[in-house]
């Protein structure tokens, strides 16, 4: 009993946090429906650029379908923390070849990296009709899905730290996109898709920890001028191989970083 | 050899403070040592209930784990030679998952999970799926029966509020489509396109009652002016109605009509800056029903000139429909007695209403007898009592 007096007290001199109300429940709706907003215009993008990536495969245009395949997929990157949520649709949308025990002939291995790899590592379109139809049946099931989904805000909040993880784990090693090389719009989908929500619930972190916002922005912007460097003319980038060593590795501080801090979101808004 | 032994001098009073005062010093480390201890050990405990998982090749083991509701911590030893994923499936939704967890590594899920059965995905898809059974505790039997905190209705607000941005935008394009015939001067086509746009109002009517003078601008029938009809200040929607199918004339209605596109605009932008609690979600369908089975339904009043009175029904019990689908889970959680009259009075006035179709669409309401329209009253009005229900059932009012 006074033992937990003691600690108490000591829990609220030393609390910084104990100065401020908790964020009411009430605040985060607008947030969480905005992004469920945004993540609706994302999929509607997808199925809509996922339509004209596959036509090109299929009347046989490589060099088109080469230029679309990273754009295209972007809009996939920019949602994972929602789309990741239906296990069998990222499996047969997003998995990459290691996930498959009999690699690149797995009847299962399907969805974007399978094509992927017909492009940009056998450079044909050939025989890949039953590929591109179940890719916009899925993406189309996807959109259905996530109508119908009552976000979680847990998942919403976590989503942001979910990105950062992702980047930490395959972006910066360059193996999500290994036959095409174009991580960087991976990349740039992932942090977009964070920074995104870091934006939406802006005025309920900021009202908890002014810091911690300001020490997060700075870690983005830090990622974002490197990321810059290797924008081309086009709106698009250059691939994975480009990446000078430096700046690899000037990368991985403010990813850790920011995966790291944004991990504590969940708590500081009050969905743990 | 008698020289004397020193005796030593006796301690300074300075020492002798010291002395005491480390000793207070000493006791105080010590039972901040005990403190801390406590706190590690505490801690262990924590990790102690760490469950271990190892990813071989071809599968887990262990792939059938059983454990109690609550929180619970598993590590994830990964002793394939790719990197894989781990995830606790709910159906095929995942519940927690760790992805990329690379050979030779470990990672920690922690997860809060309810009772039930869920399957668990296991390195290579190809791998056969794991088992994980969560069993009831005497806490979350408790909590299984408690009622919901306000932190469990962000969900489902959240998502009537992308209800009421996706009704608002189809309300302001519907809107604009019937002023665009307006303009165009196609009086059969301004006929035509007045249904959707009503409908797409029914469809907010419930939220949009709360703001009330832009409502009135919206929504108002000719008895709330001075003059009805012949009212200079008579505007929005009836106003519209009246010149349509009434006078059949487009006379003085595109300033009408403009004025309407904008207020609608301004609705839309105003149901999603309003913070909408609980109890008014539920409490807004009812009182929309409520005036449906009280007034509406046996007057006809509020399409007196075209009477497409059905199709506003329709469209209100569209909403109730939604705020049910979205309270659900809640329902089923804290009180699951009150989903069967529910569903069984939603159908009821579904079905009471689809009995009035023709041809694809609703009849006019001018064709619908007094007997019809009292049985369509008490269909809306049992429906508006199983939903008053719920307020006192999960604690509405009374929400922290």
């Amino acid at each position: 009993m006074k033992k937990s007096i003691i600690a108490l007290s000591l829990l609220m001199t030393l609390s910084p946090l104990s100065a401020f109300a908790a964020t009411a429940p009430l605040d985060l709706v607008g947030p969480v429906s905005d992004y469920k907003l945004y993540v609706t215009e994302e999929i509607a993008e997808l199925v809509t650029q996922t339509q004209a990536f596959t036509a090109a495969i299929n009347q046989g245009d490589l060099a088109t379908a080469k230029k679309l395949y990273a754009p295209t997929r972007v809009h996939y990157e920019s949602i994972e923390p929602i789309a990741e949520l239906f296990s069998d649709l990222d499996a047969s949308i997003d998995s990459r070849v290691d996930d498959h025990e009999k690699g690149v002939t797995a009847e299962d291995f399907t969805g974007f990296h399978r094509i992927e790899y017909a492009l940009f590592s056998q450079n044909s379109t050939q025989g890949l009709e039953a590929l591109t139809a179940k890719l916009n049946t899925d993406v189309n099931d996807l959109k259905t899905r996530v109508d119908g989904l009552t976000f979680p805000p847990e998942k919403v909040v976590g989503g942001a730290a979910a990105l950062l993880e992702e980047v930490a784990a395959t972006k910066i090693s360059g193996e999500e996109d290994r036959y095409s090389h174009t991580d960087l719009y991976d990349f740039q989908g992932n942090i977009d898709g964070a920074k995104k929500i870091v934006d939406l619930f802006r005025g309920q972190i900021e009202k908890q920890d002014k810091a911690f916002l300001a020490k997060v922005d700075k870690n983005f912007a830090t990622v974002d001028k490197i990321l810059a460097k290797y924008k081309t003319l086009d709106g698009g980038f250059q691939t994975y191989d480009k990446v000078k060593e430096n700046d690899r590795k000037a990368l991985v501080g403010p990813v850790n970083t920011l995966a790291e801090d944004l991990s504590t979101l969940r708590g500081k808004l009050g969905l743990n | 050899m008698s020289s004397p032994t020193p005796q030593p001098a006796p301690p300074s009073r300075a020492l002798r403070w010291a002395v005491a005062g480390s000793v207070v010093v000493m006791i105080a480390a010590g039972g901040l040592f005990y403190y801390a201890s406590q706190l590690a050990a505490s801690k262990r405990q924590a990790n102690h209930n760490e469950i271990t998982v190892t990813i071989h090749g071809h599968a887990c083991e262990p792939n059938a784990l059983t454990v109690p509701a609550g929180h619970a911590s598993f590590r994830i030893v990964n002793r394939s030679d790719r990197a894989v994923e781990w995830e606790i499936l709910d159906g095929v939704l995942v519940v927690e998952e760790r992805e990329n967890i690379a050979p030779g590594l470990s990672q920690v899920i922690n997860a809060n999970l309810q009772p039930g059965d869920y399957a668990i995905t296991c390195g290579l898809l190809s791998n056969p799926r794991g088992t994980l059974r969560v069993t009831p505790t005497a806490q979350s039997d408790a909590q299984a029966k408690a009622k919901p905190s306000m932190v469990a209705f962000i969900g489902p607000l959240s998502e009537f509020r992308v209800y009421l941005s996706a009704q608002g935008s189809a309300l302001v394009k519907a809107t604009g489509a019937l002023r665009h015939a307006i303009e165009a001067g196609d009086l059969a086509q301004a006929q035509a396109l007045y249904v959707p746009a009503r409908e797409a109002y029914q469809r907010l009517a419930p939220a949009a009652q709360r703001l009330a003078e832009l409502d009135n601008a919206i929504n108002a029938r000719a008895d709330y002016f001075e003059q009805r009809e012949q009212d200079p200040a008579f505007s929005g929607f009836h106003r519209l109605e009246y010149g349509l199918f009434q006078q059949r004339s487009l006379d003085g209605l595109t300033p009408i009509a403009q004025r309407l596109v904008n207020d609608v605009t301004t609705l839309k932008q105003q149901l999603l800056a309003q913070s909408l609690p609980p109890e008014q979600l539920v409490g807004s369908v009812v009182r929309n029903l409520n005036s449906l089975a009280d007034v509406r339904a046996a007057s006809g009043e509020e399409e007196r000139y075209s009477h497409i009175d059905l199709n506003g029904f329709a469209a209100n019990l569209q909403v109730a429909h939604k705020v049910v689908d979205l309270m659900r889970p809640l329902l089923n959680k804290s009180a699951a007695d009150l989903l069967p009259t529910i569903d069984s009075t939603l159908a009821a006035f579904d079905s009471e209403l689809q009995g009035f179709k023709v041809d694809g669409g609703f009849a006019r309401y001018d064709s619908i007898t007094a007997d019809q329209r009292k049985q369509i009253a008490d269909k809306a009005k049992a429906l508006a009592a199983a939903l008053d229900g719920i307020d006192p059932a999960l604690g509405l009012s009374g929400l922290q």
